[in-house]
């Protein structure tokens, strides 16, 4: 009982600590997927123009974002990214280059598989009417692939709302940050902890809904 | 066909390895304008990677494919352009899901031959007529049966005014009651002077439609002759053996 009023007051007194942070986590995520989409989409065209350097490169790439963990992914760039470039860096703009980068190692595969999981028989179709491959793509494989990709793409961005938590090792303004605030204020740890993990729960699940709604809508085109 | 047809296609010495299996063993053919020609033979034999290799949709290990005496084989020439005039239909339709029948039949005029949208439109119209299948023109296509595909395929090949269709076993994936419309749509192609080369199972269609029916065995063009011939009196021990199974 003690620790449902404890939650009820805090929530009363410290709401906008927690809604701030939840608009910074969401704003970061939006952020990070955006670029990360434009960044991984980049990767995959590396990818699928089948140069041998340069795919070669993309599997080392793939392999090392999705071989280490991103909190010292977040480490290296907020370690090395001052150091590197001549401007002043705040720690949300080091925190979101990571997590561009980490994303579009995600989004670049989840465009590849989405593209290679349109059926061989219509590449061989568009070929045979003599389409050139720009157009091939254009017009047959790609609005294919983007049924498979597009959900794809929103679940990166609904685990990317989770994996934004990381950045408050970094004190940048987002939901887990804002517990961290609160429970200096007020010496309690538990009950802002359960406010800030109760705003994750009901954002990602209602995203999640959203989400398996739309599918369910391209499933119905196909 | 008369006899000093132009060769539209010919084939010099064509050889396909796939790894460490040798599915073309050294073929070397002609295909005649106006000609319809039946490629039969047990499965795992080469005709499907035979038929690929005259649009290039497999490159020939060696040897050389000539159509309308162009050397497509040569890398530098636009493959695009001739694949154009070569109309190609599937076992399993390859029918473009996204778009609907009048769409899957003008996207490569409209795109390739830069006909414009309304033209193409009427064309496509003018050929659903013919396989009947106008009223379905705004539908996509997994409203249609599987042998309404093939004939929107058969179309779709056709819009491009190919000067030779290829057929790879057009009806080898469709329920018994389907197989007959579609090959209803390619005598009828046959009858109006096409070059066709079919690769099929359809012994019938073979021996009723053929000029010519070329036997392929382990990568090589065993036997060839008339259908007369080939049905009649076959005179090579496989040929023989293969006709006594599926006849």
């Amino acid at each position: 009982m003690l620790l449902v009023e404890q939650i009820i007051k805090i929530w009363s007194k410290y709401s906008t600590v927690f809604l701030d942070g939840l608009t910074g986590t969401l704003w970061i995520s939006a952020v990070t997927v955006f670029f990360g989409t434009l960044l991984g989409m980049m990767w995959a065209l590396v990818q699928l123009s089948k140069v041998r350097p340069l795919t070669t490169i993309y599997g080392w790439y793939v392999g090392l974002i999705r071989g280490t963990p991103i909190l010292l992914q977040l480490y290296f760039f907020w370690l090395w990214l001052p150091k590197a470039l001549p401007l002043e860096l705040s720690n949300t703009q080091c925190v979101i280059v990571a997590l561009v980068v980490n994303s579009s190692a995600y989004v670049a595969e989840v465009i590849r598989a989405g593209i290679q999981a349109v059926d061989f028989g219509q590449t061989e179709a568009a070929k045979s009417l003599g389409l050139s491959n720009r157009n091939m793509m254009c017009y047959v494989i790609l609005p294919q692939a983007v049924k498979n990709i597009l959900p794809a793409l929103c679940n990166e961005f609904i685990s990317m709302i989770k994996q934004t938590s990381l950045a408050s090792v970094f004190f940048v303004s987002e939901l887990t940050t804002s517990f961290k605030t609160v429970q200096s204020i007020t010496f309690l740890a538990i009950p802002p902890l359960i406010i800030s993990g109760m705003i994750y729960l009901v954002v990602i699940t209602f995203l999640s809904k959203m989400v398996n709604l739309f599918e369910g809508r391209l499933r119905v085109s196909d | 066909m008369t006899k000093d047809a132009k060769a539209i296609l010919q084939v010099v010495d064509l050889h396909k390895q796939f790894k460490d299996l040798e599915v073309l063993r050294g073929i070397t053919e002609e295909v005649r304008e106006g000609e319809v020609v039946s490629i039969i033979g047990p499965s795992g034999s080469g005709k499907s990677t035979f038929l690929r290799c005259l649009n290039l949709l497999e490159r020939p290990t060696s040897g050389q494919v000539y159509f309308q005496g162009v050397e497509i084989t040569d890398k530098k020439i636009d493959i695009d352009r001739h694949r154009q005039k070569i109309g190609m239909v599937f076992q399993h339709f390859n029918v473009f899901p996204h778009l609907t029948v009048l769409q899957n039949i003008t996207l490569a005029p409209t795109l390739e031959r830069k006909i414009p949208k309304e033209e193409a439109k009427d064309r496509a119209l003018a050929l659903l007529e013919q396989v009947g299948l106008v009223d379905k023109q705004n539908e996509y296509p997994r409203k249609l049966s599987g042998g309404q595909k093939q004939r929107l395929a058969i179309v779709r090949a056709l819009a491009m005014e190919p000067e030779v269709m290829l057929f790879d076993e057009p009806t080898s994936a469709l329920d018994p009651e389907m197989v007959k419309d579609v090959l209803g749509v390619i005598k009828d192609l046959a009858l109006s002077g096409m070059t066709i080369v079919n690769v099929t199972h359809e012994m019938g269609f073979a021996r009723e439609l053929s000029d010519r029916v070329l036997f392929m065995d382990e990568g090589v063009i065993a036997e060839q002759g008339s259908p007369r011939e080939i049905f009649g009196n076959p005179q090579n021990s496989r040929t023989i053996d293969f006709l006594s199974k599926v006849l």
